[in-house]
């Protein structure tokens, strides 16, 4: 028992171990790495990622694809950028604001479109978008087609404006672990199995006692406050909003990351969106001046030959892969399934006893 | 008065093209259950294949018509055959949504790298000669392109009602299953379905050329119009199509001279919304 227990030990050591190096190249490399254009890459690879895991948790965990959520990314952004123009309020009370905004709208004015299923929940998610975007352009208030800037001035955090993008860096660093984070917790919570009971058999959920229409609301709620957080650190970074943020092919761009990364797993927006913002990104800079649209062509490409050839995803190939049994009995020296489980069950056991 | 039915003409021969798109896009709906985004850009590579074709065998754009329609088909029967038959067998509806999605992408991305931003167009002999009827011009290419898109209409609906493959298409839509006991071959039905779908957004496609831009994402708005038409007009109902197309047309029209055209898209995707929500308490409803 002891050298079992020893072993599972030594493989949530080596788990961690492996984490915690991910962790510190990513905190160390601005330290390293001084061009704003890389590090405008890695500030991209953040709220991209973190959209698309919110985007997620509607569509690969609930099964509710959306094709709108850069309409809640941009009311977002709005309702923040509006909050700190018209009153002079702090940056990080704004975000709190655009985010309550934002829940309520995707709670309440969102709410009768729940009825809808499959492609029709999709058609109303773009309509929705398309028609707020559209509410934005013709109403003075939110500036027109036009946009709002936000006021330039010196460097400070309480404001959250910097010139140097390191401070961005970290900020989208600590919401893209927070965000997975809670998006963990979402998974393995109550919630979590019945989003997930809900993608696959909504009236079999129903039947089994979980309110699809209840957890559905949460989750769009959940993912839509996410993605207006987004739009907050969005406009404080680039300092100017505009309609343009909440067109369709944004909801788009959102969305791809996590499906070619694995929409089934929590981690398929980060992985997806660290292979493929940084690809685009260099296509972009490198072509767009010649061939423009060559980054979104090649984009859609590996879209296309992911979904034909491996429908789960990268993750989901790398979790049936050889790749992955070689790291896990190679290098993280994970034991046997039955001896984790024994050792969990013992422990678990244990603490009922104590 | 006149500036009335003036719009009134103008939203009818818009709607004709929303009617055709939202064909296209029934025909396939229908068949598949699947939704195809990317209908708007088989229209708006209708629109640069008459370009093409104009430009380099100086075609007449309505001459183009049946080139482009029977290059479409046998584009949309390869992407079948290809890519979407084989997702259809996953049977992960999140799977077919973002191939039709990663299609436009491709299809729009691939043009704006082929033929670039610019906006073109086709000039022909007539492209600036407009007929007046009473109180009512209508420019001439509109004119013509609106009694094509009749036409076309009228054979599809035929076409569907009494030839052997439109009743093959028809009874694929109704129950595949049935479809394949009673010796239908559902994958040749879907082939030629999603070939003829296609067929239908190119040819929209061609006849917009004589009097429409063209530029990559000119399919975009197209597209989600034809989405709008399949929902009002009932799925599988070719008429209804019709019928929804030229609402769509004559309600963007009427916005646009009542409230303010700067409405007309807010006004579409309202009532759009309205009417699914409506729709779906109506269905739950008759349960």
């Amino acid at each position: 028992m002891d050298e079992k227990k020893k072993a599972v030990r030594a493989y949530h050591r080596n788990v961690g171990i492996v984490i915690g190096l991910i962790l510190l190249v990513f905190l160390i490399i601005p330290v390293f790495v001084k061009s704003p254009y890389i590090l405008n890459i890695f500030v991209l690879v953040f709220y991209i990622s973190t959209l698309s895991m919110a985007w997620n948790l509607l569509g690969g965990m609930t099964g509710q694809n959306s094709l709108g959520h850069a309409a809640y990314m941009g009311l977002g952004a709005y309702a923040s950028c509006l909050l700190i123009t018209n009153t002079g309020a702090n940056p990080w009370v704004a975000a709190i604001f655009g985010m309550i905004v934002v829940g309520l709208v995707a709670g309440v004015i969102f709410y009768p479109c729940f009825i809808l299923r499959g492609p029709y929940f999709t058609l109303v998610s773009i309509a929705f978008g398309e028609a707020l975007r559209q509410f934005i352009i013709n109403s003075s208030f939110f500036g027109r087609a036009s946009g709002i800037g936000l006021p330039f001035g010196k460097d400070s955090w309480l404001d959250f404006r910097f010139g140097s993008k390191v401070p961005y860096y970290y900020v989208g660093l600590v919401m893209v672990i927070l965000i997975y984070l809670l998006m963990k917790k979402i998974e393995r919570s109550r919630m979590g199995y019945a989003l997930r009971t809900i993608r696959e058999d909504e009236d079999a959920a129903a039947a089994m006692g979980i309110n699809p229409t209840r957890y559905k609301i949460m989750a769009v709620v959940v993912s839509a406050m996410v993605a207006a957080l987004v739009g907050f650190y969005y406009a404080c970074y680039i300092r100017y909003i505009d309609p343009e943020l909440m067109i369709q092919a944004k909801s788009t761009e959102s969305v791809l990351p996590a499906v070619v990364g694995g929409a089934a797993y929590v981690e398929g927006p980060l992985v997806g969106g660290l292979l493929m913002i940084p690809l685009s990104e260099f296509l972009r800079a490198k072509y767009s001046a010649m061939l423009p649209g060559i980054n979104m062509l090649l984009y859609a490409i590996v879209l296309l030959i992911v979904i034909r050839f491996r429908p789960s995803g990268i993750l989901g190939w790398y979790m049936h892969s050889r790749v992955k049994t070689f790291i896990d009995t190679k290098i993280l020296r994970k034991p046997s399934v039955e001896i984790l489980e024994e050792v969990e069950f013992s422990v678990s056991h244990g603490r009922k006893e104590a | 008065m006149s500036t009335f039915l003036q719009a009134c003409v103008n939203g009818l021969l818009m709607g004709g093209f929303y009617s055709l798109m939202g064909m296209g896009q029934n025909v396939i709906f229908g068949a598949m259950k699947i939704v195809n985004f990317c209908h708007g850009e088989m229209l708006m590579v209708g629109m640069y294949l008459t370009w093409l074709l104009h430009q380099n065998f100086g075609l007449d754009p309505y001459a183009c018509v049946p080139i482009v329609a029977v290059i479409m088909f046998f584009l949309g029967a390869v992407i079948q055959f290809t890519l979407i038959t084989p997702a259809l067998e996953t049977k992960s509806f999140t799977n077919l949504l973002f191939l039709t999605v990663g299609l436009g992408l491709l299809l729009s991305n691939g043009a704006l790298v082929l033929f670039g931003s610019e906006y073109r167009t086709i000039s022909t002999s007539y492209s600036m000669t407009y007929i007046n009827m009473g109180p009512v011009t209508m420019a001439l290419p509109r004119l013509i392109s609106f009694g094509v898109l009749l036409v076309v209409s009228v054979a599809l609906f035929v076409f569907l009602k009494y030839s052997t493959v439109g009743k093959q298409i028809r009874a694929v839509s109704q129950n595949p299953v049935g479809a394949e006991v009673v010796g239908i071959n559902t994958k040749r039905i879907y082939v030629l379905t999603y070939g003829l779908g296609v067929a239908l957004a190119g040819v929209a496609g061609a006849l917009l050329t004589g009097f429409y831009t063209i530029f990559p994402t000119a399919g975009a708005s197209f597209g989600f119009r034809a989405l709008i038409v399949v929902v009002v007009g009932g799925l599988g109902s070719i008429p209804g199509a019709f019928f929804a197309g030229i609402f769509l047309g004559l309600l963007e029209t009427m916005v646009a001279l009542f409230v303010s055209p700067s409405y007309s898209d807010l006004i579409v995707f309202v009532t759009f919304i309205v009417i699914l929500v409506v729709r779906q308490l109506i269905v739950i409803r008759r349960k």
